[in-house]
C-alpha cells in the first residue's frame, strides 16, 4: 500500500464528488491506485456508472495487469511492446522501463467488480457474443441498481438467446429488490423455470421472506428445482463414471495386451504410461521453443511419438527379458518390477523429481453444458481417444495378418512356430504394442493428472484389477469392466465418500471373482488350463 | 529328514547370531556391535520370518499371494494395539485409557474392538487370530470357488489394498496414516533399551526358527506331499479324491499367522505401525524376496529377504540418488542369470565344485 | 567349516554396517539429511535436499562452523516411513551427525520421533504441520496451524477478502488435513458461521479423479451466499484437483480456494491461467521484494544451474532453522546437542521476507503469514499480510483437548504443560 499517503488525498475528493453525483472520470481514474482492494472495487463501481465510453478500455486493461502508474502518478495503460498511454487521454507516455511502473494491483474482489463492471459496459455491445457474456454476468451479480439498464437493453435486444438470459437477469435484479409481490412471483416463477446452480444462488436467499406467499412460492420453486437437478445428477453421474471409465481403459488395455494375451505380469505397464506423459511433455518443450504456433497440435504430434517411444521400451523389455523367462510367467512379475523401478529412477534423474508441466492446448480447455449437464472439453476427448484406441486395436488383432499371428502364437506357440511363424518377432511385436497403447494412455492422463515419476504408480493397481475383472485374454472384457468399474465407482461416491467407495469396489470385485473366477468375459477352452 | 544341511546350516549361523550379537552388545567391552546394528538385525529376520511364511503358500502350494502384506500388518496392528494402550498416562494428553489419535480426533470412549489389548495375552492371541481368521474367511471363499492363478494373486492385492484404504481413514479409529507410534515400553522393558532391543532380537530369531521348523515340518509330511503334488497339477489331485481346498486353506491360514507373528515382532523394534505396511508394492516385494532367495526352498526365501534388506540399507546411505538403478538392476539380473534364485544358485556353484573341480582357466 | 564361513560372513556383515563410523573424522562437523529421494514424496522432498546442501556449501564459503568444515550425509529413506526411523538411527549412532534436518509427512516425524529422544538428538522440521505436539528435541521451522490457517480464514472473511460466508473444508484424509480442518471448524463456529454452512470433504492420498467433487463445491457455492473453499489437499492430488477446477469453470473471483499445500513448486506443474485468483497462505512466497529474498533466489540458481528453479516456503523454514542452528552452535561454542537444544530458544535468524524470525522457547518461530493470489506467470502476488510476526503455537486453543495447554522448554522444561493442573503432562526430559 505504497500509494497510500498520496491516495488519501485522492480518495477524500473523490469521496465528496461521488456523493455530489458528478464523479469527473479523470478523478475516478486516478483515484484507481490508491486505497484498499475494496476501495478500488467501489472505484471500479463507480467507473461503470460513470457511463463514460472510455472506461471499458481502462477496466479491460485492468483486468488485464496491463493498468500501470508512472513515476509521476499518471495512470497509464501499458500495451505488449510496453507502449504506455495515459488511460484518461490517451496522450503517448514513450516505452517506460518495467521497474518504473507500479501496477495497479487487482484481487478477486476487484477482479469480480471489474467483470461486472465490463458487464454493465457491454450490454449493449454490437457483438451478440459479447451481449450474451454481459448477460450471464449480469444475472450471477444481480443488482437492483441495474434493472434500468437491463430494461433498456433488452428493449434493443434481437437476439432470442442473450433476450432470454436478460430477462432472468432482470428477474433476479427484481428479487433483490422491493419490488412489488406480483413482480417477484413473476420473477420467481421464470427462474425456477430456469432451474440450475444460477436460479438457485438467486432464489434461496428469498426463502425466508417475510410475504408467505412469496416465500412459499420459492419454497416450491427450489423443491422443483431440487427434483430436476436430482435426475440431471443420474445423468451427470453416469457421465462421470463413462469418463473414469475410459481413463481406467486407456491405462488397462495396454496392460489387457501384455498381461491378459501374453501372461507376462507386467509390472512396468504403469512406468510405460509414464514414458507416454513425459513423451508428451518433451515434444510440448520443443513446440513450445521451436514452433508456438503448432501448440494446439502437440497432442496430436505428440500422440505417435509417445506410441514409439513406450512401444521401442517395450519391444526392448520383451527382447532384453522378458524373452528368457517365457514358461516362468510369474518371474516375469519380479524381473518386470525391477525395470519399473529402473524406468523410475531414470524420468527422476532425467526430468527432475517434480511435476511436469503439460499444457491443455485450446480445445481440451473449459466445458460445455448440454441442457444441466456439464461436460469438460478434456474427459470428452479422452472418452473418444480411449474408444479410438480400443477399435483400432481391435482392428490390428482381428483383421490383420500381424494380428492373426499374435493371436496364434499366445493360443499354441508350438503349433503356429511350426506354421512358419517366427514366433520370436511376434513376441517383441505384441509386447511393443501393449507398450505402445501405454505409452498414448500416458498422453491422454498427462491432461488431467500429474506429469511426475509417480503417474505409473498410480494406475497399476487399477489396471490389473481392470483386467482381471473383465476376464484376462479378452479385450471386449476389458472395456466391460473399465467402463462398469467406472459408473459403479461414481455411483457410490456421491453416498459413501470416496474413499468408502474404492473400498466397496474392491470388496466388490473380490466378491464378484468368486460367482466369476475368471472375470466379466471368461475365455473358454482348452487354452485356459494351459 | 526335518532339518537338512541347508537348515542346519542356517539355524546354526542363527544361533551364531544370537550368542553372538547379545555379547557383543551387552557384555563385550567397546561395544563391538552397535545397538543400531541389533535393532536392524531384528528387523531382517522379521522379513524372513514373512518371506518364510509366502513361501510356505508360493513355494509349496502354487499360491502367489500378493496380499501377504496385509497379514504382517494385521499382526503388526494387534501389537501395536497393545503397546498403545502400555502407554497409559504418558501420552501428550495424559488420557489414562485413549490413545493420543483418539483424543485429538475427539473421541470420548475407547472403541469395543479395542477392548482387551491392554492384555498382553488378548494381544498376543489376536496377532494369530486375526490375520488367521482373514485368511481363513478369505479363502474359505476363494479356494471353494476354485480361485487360482493371476486371479487369485490380483484379488489378494485387491484385498490388501482395501485394507490400506481402511486404515487410511481416520473413522477405522487405527490412527489414520499415522498408525501407531510413540510406543513407550513393552511388558514393563523399556522399548529405548539395549536389553529390550536385543531381547527383540534374540526373539526374532527364535520365532525364525521356529517358522523354519514348523514350515519345514509341514512340508515334509505327507500333508507337504500332497501341496506339492497339487501345486503341481491340481486337477490331477483332486480326481484322486483329495479335497485341495482344505488343503489350500489350511496352509493359507498357517501362513497367514506366520506372517502376523512376523509383523507382531517388527511393531516394537522399528517403531511404528502404519497403513503403508498394506500398500501393494510392499506385498509385491515380499514376492521378490522370496524368488530372488529362491522359492520353495525356505531357507531360500529367508536369505532372500535379509539380501534385498540389507541392499536397501547399504544402497540408500551408499547411493542415495541412485540406489533405485542398483536394486531394480539386482532384480533383473538374478531373475534371468539365477532362475533357482541366490541358494539354488549358491548349491549348485557347491555340488560343481565339490563333484568336479572346475577345469583349469583357459589361456586368454 | 560351515559354521566358520557363517561365522565370517556375520563378521563381514557387522563390519560393513559398522563401517561408516570407523571413518568418523573430527575435522569436520556432519550434518544429516533426511529427505526422501524416491517414492512418493522425492517429488516434494528432493528440493529441500538441494537447498541443505546449497545452505552448507554457503556456510563453508564463509569458512564453516567453530573453525571446522561441514560435511552434508545425506541418505535416502525411501517415502517409507520405517525405513526414515532406521536412517535417523543410522546417522545419529553411525555418522555421529551434529543435528539432522528432514521430514516432511507428520508420519515421517512421529516415526523418527522415538529414535531422536532415545539418542538425544536434533531435529530440524521444514514443513507447516498440524500442531498438537512440542517436542525437546525436535524444532519446528515451518508454520503451525496458528500460522497459515487461520489468517487465511481471516483475510477471507474479510471486507478485501471478499466477506465470505459459506465454507467447504476440502482436505485429503490424513492427521494434518483433520486436525487443521477441526479447528477452522471450531474457529468458523466460534465466528458465527452457521454448521449449515460448512463442508468437509476428505479424499484418498493421491486422488486423480475430482469430478463428483468438483461438482459438489459448485452445487454447495450456489446457495446465493458467498463461498470459499480452504484446501488442504495433498501434494500429489492436487494437479488433477486445480485442472478440474479451470475445466468446469470455478472461477477464483466466485468461488476462491485457499489452499495450504500448494507452493510455487507445485504451481510449476500446471498451466497457472486458469487458476489466477486463487490464493495460497503461506510465510514466505518467491515473488517477495526484499534483498535477502533476491540473493537467496540467485544463489538457488546458481546452485541448481537452472534458472527456472523456483523457491518455496518450506525452504524458507530450511534456511531459517540452517542459521538458527548455526547461530546456536556458535552461541554455545559446541555441537553437543543438549547444548545446542539449551542455546537455541531466543536464537535469532532473519527471514527473507526482512523480518528477524526468533526460535521460542515452545520449538517453534515467530514468523509472518502471507496470503498470495496466483499469477498467471506461476508466482503469487501477495494480497495481504500480518503485521509484524506471529509466534507459532503448537497447541491450539480452539481445539477442547489442547486449550489448557503450554509448551516451554525453557523454563518449564515440558511440551505440553496443563496450565490448570499446573503439570507437566509427560512430554519432558
Amino acid at each position: 500500500m505504497r500509494f497510500l499517503l498520496r491516495a488519501a488525498l485522492v480518495l477524500l475528493a473523490l469521496v465528496g464528488g461521488t456523493a455530489a453525483g458528478a464523479a469527473d472520470f479523470g478523478a475516478l481514474v486516478a483515484a484507481l491506485p490508491a486505497g484498499s482492494y475494496s476501495d478500488r472495487a467501489k472505484v471500479v463501481d463507480d467507473l461503470a456508472q460513470s457511463g463514460d465510453p472510455r472506461a471499458l478500455a481502462v477496466l479491460n486493461a485492468l483486468a488485464a495487469d496491463d493498468l500501470k502508474v508512472m513515476p509521476d502518478g499518471t495512470v497509464v495503460i501499458v500495451d505488449d511492446k510496453g507502449a504506455a498511454k495515459a488511460a484518461v487521454d490517451g496522450t503517448d507516455k514513450g516505452t517506460p522501463a518495467a521497474d518504473q511502473l507500479d501496477r495497479v494491483k487487482v484481487n478477486n474482489a476487484v477482479r469480480r467488480a471489474v467483470r461486472t463492471a465490463i458487464g454493465v459496459l457491454t450490454l449493449r455491445d454490437p457483438d451478440p457474443a459479447k451481449r450474451l457474456a454481459a448477460a450471464r454476468e449480469a444475472l450471477r451479480a444481480a443488482d437492483p441498481d441495474q434493472i434500468d439498464a437491463v430494461d433498456s437493453a433488452l428493449a434493443a435486444e434481437t437476439d432470442p438467446a442473450v433476450k432470454a438470459l436478460l430477462a432472468e437477469a432482470r428477474a433476479a435484479a427484481v428479487l433483490k429488490s422491493d419490488a412489488p409481490a406480483a413482480d417477484q412471483l413473476a420473477a420467481i416463477k421464470l427462474l425456477a423455470a430456469r432451474g440450475d446452480d444460477a436460479a438457485i444462488a438467486a432464489l434461496a436467499p428469498l426463502a425466508g421472506a417475510q410475504n408467505p406467499e412469496i416465500a412459499q412460492a420459492v419454497k416450491s420453486a427450489l423443491a422443483s428445482i431440487a427434483e430436476t437437478q436430482r435426475l440431471w445428477g443420474l445423468a451427470q453421474n453416469v457421465w462421470f463414471g463413462l469418463s473414469l471409465g475410459s481413463v481406467l481403459l486407456l491405462a488397462a488395455v495396454g496392460l489387457a495386451i501384455t498381461f491378459g494375451v501374453m501372461g507376462v505380469i507386467n509390472m512396468a505397464h504403469g512406468e510405460l504410461v509414464m514414458l507416454g506423459a513425459y513423451s508428451t511433455f518433451a515434444v510440448q518443450q520443443v513446440i513450445r521453443l521451436h514452433a508456438p504456433g503448432l501448440f494446439d497440435w502437440s497432442l496430436v504430434i505428440a500422440a505417435p511419438v509417445a506410441f514409439v517411444v513406450a512401444g521401442a521400451v517395450g519391444v526392448a523389455i520383451e527382447r532384453g527379458i522378458v524373452r528368457h523367462l517365457y514358461g516362468r510367467p510369474l518371474e516375469t512379475l519380479l524381473a518386470t518390477w525391477g525395470v519399473s523401478l529402473i524406468l523410475q529412477q531414470a524420468v527422476r534423474t532425467i526430468f527432475g523429481p517434480d511435476n511436469r508441466e503439460v499444457g491443455n492446448p485450446g480445445w481440451m480447455s473449459g466445458a460445455f453444458t448440454l441442457g444441466q449437464l456439464q461436460i469438460t472439453w478434456n474427459r470428452l476427448w479422452i472418452l473418444i481417444f480411449a474408444l479410438a484406441v480400443f477399435a483400432v486395436l481391435l482392428a490390428v488383432l482381428k483383421r490383420t495378418p500381424i494380428g492373426l499371428q499374435m493371436r496364434a502364437v499366445t493360443q499354441n506357440r508350438a503349433m503356429a512356430a511350426n506354421m512358419g511363424i517366427r514366433t520370436g518377432r511376434v513376441d517383441a511385436l505384441t509386447f511393443g504394442l501393449g507398450a505402445g497403447i501405454a505409452g498414448l494412455a500416458g498422453v491422454a492422463l498427462s491432461q488431467i493428472d500429474n506429469v511426475s515419476p509417480n503417474l505409473g504408480q498410480g494406475y497399476i493397481v487399477d489396471s490389473f484389477m481392470v483386467v482381471v475383472f473383465g476376464g484376462a485374454g479378452n479385450i471386449w472384457g476389458t472395456l466391460a469392466g473399465a467402463f462398469s468399474l467406472g459408473v459403479a465407482n461414481k455411483f457410490l461416491e456421491p453416498f459413501a465418500g470416496a474413499v468408502l467407495g474404492k473400498i466397496l469396489i474392491l470388496v466388490g470385485i473380490i466378491l464378484f471373482i468368486q460367482k466369476r473366477p475368471r472375470g466379466l468375459f471368461a475365455v473358454k477352452g482348452r487354452s485356459v488350463e494351459a | 529328514m526335518l532339518i537338512d544341511r541347508r537348515l542346519g546350516i542356517f539355524l546354526a549361523g542363527l544361533f551364531v547370531l544370537v550368542v553372538v550379537v547379545p555379547a557383543g552388545n551387552l557384555w563385550l567391552a567397546g561395544q563391538p556391535v552397535p545397538t543400531y546394528l541389533v535393532a536392524l538385525i531384528g528387523k531382517y529376520l522379521c522379513y524372513a520370518l514373512l518371506a518364510v511364511a509366502l513361501d510356505l503358500v508360493w513355494g509349496f502350494c502354487g499360491i502367489l499371494s500378493l496380499g501377504h502384506g496385509a497379514f504382517f500388518a494385521l499382526g503388526g496392528y494387534a501389537m501395536g494395539m497393545y503397546l498403545m494402550r502400555e502407554i497409559g498416562d504418558r501420552g501428550v494428553y495424559a488420557n489414562p485409557t485413549l490413545p493420543d489419535f483418539m483424543v485429538f480426533i475427539g473421541w470420548k470412549q475407547l472403541p469395543w474392538y479395542w477392548w482387551g489389548f491392554d492384555h498382553f495375552w488378548f494381544a498376543a492371541s489376536m496377532v494369530l487370530l486375526v490375520p488367521g481368521a482373514l485368511a481363513f474367511v478369505f479363502g474359505w471363499f476363494t479356494f471353494r470357488s476354485r480361485v487360482a492363478g493371476v486371479y487369485l494373486s490380483i484379488i489378494t492385492q485387491a484385498m490388501t489394498y482395501a485394507l490400506m484404504l481402511a486404515f487410511f481413514r481416520n473413522e477405522m479409529g487405527f490412527g489414520g496414516n499415522n498408525g501407531l507410534t510413540d510406543f513407550k515400553d513393552v511388558l514393563g522393558y523399556d522399548l529405548g533399551g539395549g536389553g529390550t532391543k536385543v531381547g527383540l532380537m534374540v526373539l526374532s530369531a527364535v520365532a525364525l526358527a521356529a517358522g523354519l521348523l514348523l514350515a519345514r515340518a509341514i512340508t515334509v509330511s505327507r500333508l507337504g506331499k500332497v501341496l506339492v503334488c497339487l501345486r503341481d497339477a491340481e486337477s490331477r489331485t483332486r480326481f484322486l479324491g483329495y479335497r485341495v481346498e482344505h488343503y489350500k486353506l489350511f496352509i493359507f491360514t498357517v501362513s497367514a499367522m506366520m506372517a502376523g507373528v512376523a509383523g507382531a515382532l517388527y511393531v516394537p523394534q522399528v517403531g511404528i505401525i502404519n497403513p503403508s505396511e498394506f500398500s501393494p508394492a510392499n506385498s509385491i516385494e515380499i514376492v521378490i524376496w522370496v524368488a530372488l532367495g529362491g522359492r520353495g526352498t525356505l531357507v531360500g526365501a529367508a536369505l532372500g529377504a535379509i539380501l534385498v534388506a540389507l541392499a536397501k540399507t547399504l544402497l540408500t546411505g551408499w547411493l542415495p540418488e541412485v540406489w533405485l538403478f542398483a536394486l531394480g538392476a539386482m532384480f533383473v539380473l538374478v531373475t534371468i542369470g539365477l532362475p533357482t534364485g541366490v541358494l539354488g544358485a549358491l548349491e549348485g556353484g557347491l555340488a560343481r565344485t565339490r563333484r568336479a573341480p572346475e577345469p583349469a582357466e583357459r589361456e586368454a | 567349516m560351515n559354521f566358520a564361513r557363517n561365522l565370517f560372513a556375520a563378521a563381514g556383515l557387522a563390519t560393513l554396517l559398522a563401517a561408516p563410523s570407523a571413518q568418523a573424522d573430527d575435522d569436520t562437523i556432519k550434518v544429516g539429511i533426511l529427505h526422501s529421494l524416491s517414492g512418493t514424496m522425492a517429488i516434494s522432498e528432493t528440493t529441500l535436499k538441494d537447498a541443505m546442501l546449497m545452505l552448507i556449501a554457503e556456510q563453508n564459503a564463509k569458512g564453516g562452523l567453530l573453525g571446522k568444515k561441514l560435511e552434508p550425509v545425506v541418505v535416502d529413506p525411501a517415502s517409507n516411513w520405517p525405513l526414515f526411523a532406521e536412517k535417523a538411527r543410522e546417522l545419529i549412532s553411525q555418522d555421529h551427525v551434529a543435528a539432522v534436518f528432514g521430514c516432511w509427512t507428520s508420519v515421517s516425524r512421529k516415526s523418527v520421533l522415538p529414535v531422536f529422544k532415545e539418542l538425544d538428538s536434533i531435529l530440524f522440521y521444514p514443513v507447516q504441520y498440524e500442531g498438537q505436539e512440542s517436542e525437546r528435541n525436535v524444532f519446528y521451522t515451518g508454520a503451525a496451524p496458528n500460522q497459515q490457517a487461520i489468517p487465511a480464514v481471516d483475510y477471507l472473511m474479510s471486507k478485501d477478502g471478499g466477506s465470505v460466508k459459506r465454507w467447504v473444508l476440502e482436505g485429503t484424509d490424513y492427521v494434518y488435513p483433520r486436525t487443521t480442518n477441526k479447528i477452522l471448524e471450531a474457529y468458523l463456529l466460534s465466528k458465527g458461521v452457521s454448521p449449515d454452512d460448512i463442508m468437509i470433504n476428505y479424499t484418498p492420498f493421491g486422488f486423480s479423479d475430482w469430478q463428483t467433487e468438483v461438482s459438489k463445491i459448485k452445487a454447495f457455492g450456489s446457495a446465493g451466499k458467498k463461498t470459499a473453499v480452504v484446501s488442504t489437499v495433498n501434494g500429489d492430488a492436487n494437479v488433477p484437483f486445480y485442472k478440474e477446477l479451470g475445466n468446469q469453470g470455478v472461477k477464483a473471483e466466485d468461488i476462491p480456494v485457499v489452499a495450504f499445500s500448494v507452493g510455487e513448486e507445485e504451481l510449476a506443474g500446471l498451466d497457472p491461467k486458469p487458476l489466477v485468483g486463487h490464493l495460497a497462505a503461506w510465510n514466505y512466497f518467491e515473488s517477495i521484494d526484499t534483498p535477502e529474498n533476491k540473493a537467496f533466489i540467485d544463489a538457488w540458481h546458481k546452485f541448481t544451474g537452472n534458472d527456472k528453479r523456483v523457491t518455496n516456503d518450506p525452504m524458507e523454514a530450511a534456511y531459517i532453522g540452517f542459521n538458527m542452528w548455526v547461530k546456536a552452535v556458535e552461541k554455545a561454542g559446541t555441537t553437543d546437542p543438549d547444548k545446542v537444544i539449551a542455546a537455541l530458544p531466543g536464537t535469532q535468524a532473519p527471514n527473507l521476507t526482512g523480518g528477524m524470525s526468533e526460535m521460542l522457547p515452545n520449538h517453534h518461530i515467530t514468523k509472518p503469514v502471507y496470503i498470495g493470489e496466483i499469477q498467471d506467470n506461476g508466482q503469487f502476488d501477495v494480497v495481504w499480510q500480518t503485521k509484524g510476526l506471529i509466534p507459532g503455537e503448537p497447541w491450539s486453543p480452539y481445539l477442547p483437548e489442547s486449550k489448557d495447554l503450554v509448551s516451554d522448554w525453557v523454563k518449564l522444561n515440558c511440551g505440553n504443560y496443563d496450565k490448570v493442573k499446573n503439570t507437566c503432562l509427560g512430554a519432558t526430559n
